[in-house]
């Protein structure tokens, strides 16, 4: 069990600060995923914790003692590595062994960890085999083996499902779920650029950009309430449709939003630092957008299909709308029928909007309010 | 019908492959001779009486005594490869290690300045040994270790470490950094992790330098006849010669000694040769 905090850690590299002052509480028992971009800094953040790289500045501390200055080893941290880091001249058993034996640990409970680690991993015939004899998966579950054998406070996994094939990552992406339910209180931080493994894995998914943390939640937290544009257009598959327009309040204080394609929205009661002329962003899902029948109310969107991707149980459509250089995405039913060159009518819940402003910080509305048709330019 | 229509475009290409294969086939099987007589004559010459060989040097023995084999190894040979095993081995060994050693810092610690270090140690490939000998001589008579084992396994291990550490140490940039960084969060030292990850992944290139030592250190000749004085602590090439001195006339027991000098250099290169190419296949590729 351990609680983790982390107070304005920074880290740089001569005079390129790749961590800005990082800020976070992670409960004993919690599986957080860091997620962002190649060069965010989740993986730096990681090493750091890790003990692989010295905090230039900051506090890491793990149930109250600051071990900054702790060596790796004595930090009750152990990690996977994306790329195993098996040794390849050793067996199984000596692998997961290696850091027990350093330790100085008896021989017959060395035996008995590495036993028990192995027949959690189903690895038990495995054990006297070299890491070269093995397959991918087999490997990761050696890697996670040596770390379970320490018997860790927290546990870190560096992408570690980045070498598998498609399939083994699904499996692999379970045994990792199944294994932290059986170790509901160690402490589990995982990086990753894989939103599924952070949706499907995470308590809490931290998202960082530019070597700070933009946002933190539960996957659901995130994916329904990004708090800014960056997360709201990270998190998501295919990612959310943003549309660029300007604000205009009524004298009642309801807000509207003219969007550049020339469509109006009704954006309901905004808080009272948004001013009118204000550029906003509008975000909607491509899930979240419908296609417009006859008996819609209110359809307001037009547009003509570029290209459809069929993936089976649905189909992504690209839709070229007037006034916007971006493709808008909706995610339909794999059933439908549609074509290049189509026309389509579509329109989206008004709970779905996402309304952001200039700095692409989300704006939280007072009241809701409908998606209304305001023109038909853009039908062609 | 498409095989009668393809043979007629396939036979010439087909004959200047065969043609190509033969003549690059003969190349090879010819370098091979070249390389390879020599030592078969001077094998066979061992056997026979020094007027065999100056009457008719290329003839066949006209019998397999071993008489002059065992002539060679009485008459110091056996000396000379005891003193050539010592000094070869201990040199091979403290040579490895310190390149092993040095070539872990230089690739794989934080050290500040870590290329002109690397530019330091490689810059020892320049240095001719011909040049140092005087003042090598002084320190040794002053180190009361002139005409000891000790001087020729010192000079052969300090001048070989450039070499054989440039081998290792590119051997080393190849091993992912994962490794020690795993066996740090496993609480090894860096003593640990050279020895017990480190080193042992560096075997095939540890074997080619071993060979490519004990080739050098076995003929080499300048250092042995300056540093040794003593008949008992000669190595063979420099016995090889005082063996010619003395039996200017009997050719048939320096050929024997020759060839029996030669014996421990192919069985090791022999035993060692898968290791020694994926070695220095590996150095170099990575």
């Amino acid at each position: 069990m351990a609680d983790l905090s982390l107070r304005n850690i920074r880290k740089s590299y001569s005079n390129l600060e790749v961590l800005h002052g990082i800020d976070l509480d992670i409960k004993s028992g919690e599986f957080i995923v860091f997620v962002g971009p190649s060069g965010c800094g989740k993986s730096t953040l990681l090493r750091s914790i890790a003990g692989l790289e010295t905090i230039t500045s900051g506090d890491l501390i793990i149930d109250g003692e600051r071990i900054n200055n702790v060596a790796p080893s004595k930090r009750g941290i152990s990690m996977v590595f994306q790329s195993y880091a098996l040794y390849p001249h050793m067996t199984v058993f000596e692998n997961m062994a290696f850091g027990l034996r350093i330790a100085g640990l008896p021989k017959a409970e060395i035996d008995k960890r590495v036993r028990n680690a192995a027949n959690i991993l189903q690895l038990d015939s495995y054990l006297q085999r070299l890491p070269k004899a093995l397959s991918g998966g087999q490997r990761q579950r050696v890697a996670i083996g040596r770390a379970i054998v320490r018997d860790p406070r927290v546990f870190l996994f560096d992408e570690p499902l980045s070498n598998l094939d498609a399939a083994l990552r699904v499996a692999t992406r379970i045994e990792i779920a199944k294994l932290k339910q059986s170790m509901p209180d160690v402490t589990m931080i995982y990086v990753t650029h894989d939103q599924v493994e952070a949706m499907t894995l995470a308590d809490r998914i931290v998202v960082f950009k530019d070597g700070n943390i933009e946002q933190v939640g539960t996957p659901i937290e995130l994916y329904k309430n990004p708090a800014n544009l960056f997360v709201a257009q990270f998190i998501g598959s295919p990612s959310m449709n943003i549309l660029e327009g300007k604000l205009e309040k009524d004298l009642s204080g309801s807000a509207k939003c003219k969007l550049d394609c020339g469509v109006a929205l009704d954006l309901g009661v905004l808080p009272a630092g948004v001013s009118a002329e204000d550029r906003l962003s509008i975000g909607i899902r491509p899930e979240n957008t419908q296609i417009a029948d006859a008996k819609t109310n209110g359809p307001v969107f037009t547009g003509t299909i570029d290209f459809v991707e069929h993936l089976g149980e649905v189909q992504i459509l690209y839709v070229d709308m007037p006034g916007s250089d971006r493709k808008y995405l909706i995610k339909v039913d794999g059933t439908g029928t549609y074509a290049r060159t189509d026309k389509i009518r579509f329109t989206a819940r008004p709970q779905d909007v996402h309304i952001f402003d200039a700095n692409g910080a989300a704006i939280a509305r007072l009241s809701q309010a409908g998606v209304q048709k305001q023109s038909e330019y853009g039908m062609q | 019908m498409s095989v009668t229509l393809q043979s007629p475009e396939r036979e010439p290409v087909d004959f200047v492959q065969m043609l190509a294969k033969v003549c690059l086939v003969t190349f090879l099987v010819s370098l091979g001779v070249i390389v390879i007589y020599p030592l078969i004559w001077m094998a066979l010459n061992g056997f026979k009486s020094n007027s065999e060989i100056f009457g008719n040097p290329f003839a066949l023995p006209t019998s397999f005594t071993i008489g002059n084999y065992i002539s060679a190894w009485n008459q110091g040979i056996r000396n000379y490869i005891a003193t050539s095993i010592i000094v070869t081995l201990g040199s091979a060994i403290c040579t490895v290690l310190v390149s092993a050693w040095t070539a872990y810092g230089l690739t794989r610690s934080s050290l500040p300045g870590k290329p002109y270090f690397v530019g330091i140690v490689l810059g020892g490939l320049m240095l001719s040994p011909t040049v140092a000998v005087i003042p090598l001589v002084r320190m040794m008579q002053d180190l009361g270790l002139y005409n000891t084992y000790w001087a020729l396994i010192i000079l052969y291990t300090a001048f070989r470490i450039p070499f054989t550490t440039f081998l290792i140490r590119a051997y080393m940039l190849g091993l992912p950094r994962d490794l020690d960084e795993a066996a740090i969060m496993d609480g090894a030292t860096e003593g640990q992790i050279f020895w017990k990850v480190i080193l042992p992944l560096c075997k095939p290139i540890l074997v080619s330098c071993v060979i490519l030592h004990v080739l050098f250190a076995w003929n080499e000749y300048l250092f042995a006849m300056i540093f040794t004085s003593g008949a008992d602590l000669q190595t063979l090439p420099v016995g090889l010669t005082s063996i010619m001195a003395k039996h200017g006339t009997n050719y048939a027991i320096v050929f024997a000694a020759m060839t029996l000098s030669a014996l421990p250099i192919v069985i090791v290169f022999f035993a060692a040769q898968r290791f020694f190419i994926r070695g220095l296949a590996e150095g170099i590729g990575k």
